[in-house]
């Protein structure tokens, strides 16, 4: 369901899970219009010789990961904070799943706090943080 | 200057470097560059991916992706090893414009410690926050960094 007004959220609510896009080309887009054009990230042979498992998704690009979730979910969402630990890194062309829950809900204000995931086929989280988003409260 | 070797004065850092500006640099935002950041990352909202959109602008983890040109203050002391990436924390406020001139200003905001058994780590919170020509804050990112200090014997 998208989320319009705070009225429309749940708290424990699960926010829709969508798997996004860690192609190398697709990485490689994010990498050079962030400025972090760096072979670590856009070359699997280059990061291998770095000691990485491979070419890795950029923490920060995980971060947008999480934000487009809120808005798919809540195009309204104003996103006020995005708190993330990188666990463990996200490799390019390997798959994972980005999700949020709803843990706190204040409808006063229209402050919806989500606790955030990314993680991989295995079920292991790579990345968790907290989004504080403001809902249209009417 | 302490050796590497020798633990950390956190109290003292925390007294000569907390919240001191030590980066300051201009620039702008590309919108191009900027629809392709919010696209790869799968946002949907036209006010993020599309340049021609009356509201657009960067997409709220912009900020996170803004490095100072230089890591660390003049005089910070070095440390034993490499400082691992403890996390990032972006705190967006107004939106972030393409083509207007920025400002990105960056200051230790925190040093705390946390202890166990196999030691002590230390924490250094570096803090960038951006401002626009009429010097409104317009949002903030934190990184994390941690080191990990060997049980002294």
């Amino acid at each position: 369901m998208t989320v319009n007004t705070i009225n429309d959220v749940e708290f424990g609510e699960e926010l829709p899970a969508f798997v996004p896009d860690t192609s190398m080309d697709n990485v490689t887009r994010f990498a050079v219009a962030a400025g972090w054009n760096s072979p670590r990230f856009t070359d699997h042979e280059a990061a291998k010789k770095q000691g990485l498992p491979g070419a890795l998704v950029p923490g920060i690009m995980n971060q947008g990961f999480l934000s487009a979730m809120i808005h798919r979910w809540a195009p309204a969402a104003d996103v006020r904070l995005v708190d993330t630990v990188f666990r463990a890194p996200c490799v390019v062309d390997q798959t994972y799943h980005i999700n949020g829950v709803v843990t706190d809900i204040d409808e006063d204000t229209g402050e919806v706090e989500v606790d955030l995931t990314v993680t991989n086929e295995a079920g292991e989280t790579r990345v968790f943080g907290t989004a504080k988003v403001l809902i249209p409260t009417a | 200057m302490p050796s590497p070797d020798q633990p950390l004065d956190v109290e003292a850092l925390r007294a000569q470097f907390l919240h001191a500006v030590y980066d300051e640099y201009t620039f702008t935002l590309d919108a191009d560059k900027l629809a392709d950041y919010a696209k790869s990352c799968g946002e949907t909202a036209t006010k993020f991916t599309d340049p021609n959109d009356p509201d657009f602008q960067a997409p709220p983890t912009i900020g996170s992706s803004l490095q100072p040109k230089q890591r660390m203050p003049d005089d910070f002391p070095t440390f034993k090893g490499l400082g691992m990436d403890a996390g990032k924390s972006v705190a967006p406020d107004k939106p972030m414009r393409a083509g207007v001139p920025l400002t990105a200003r960056t200051h230790m905001h925190d040093i705390y410690t946390k202890s166990g058994r196999s030691g002590r780590m230390v924490f250094f919170v570096i803090r960038m926050e951006f401002s626009d020509a009429d010097d409104n804050l317009l949002g903030s990112a934190d990184t994390s960094i941690v080191i990990r200090e060997k049980p002294q014997t």
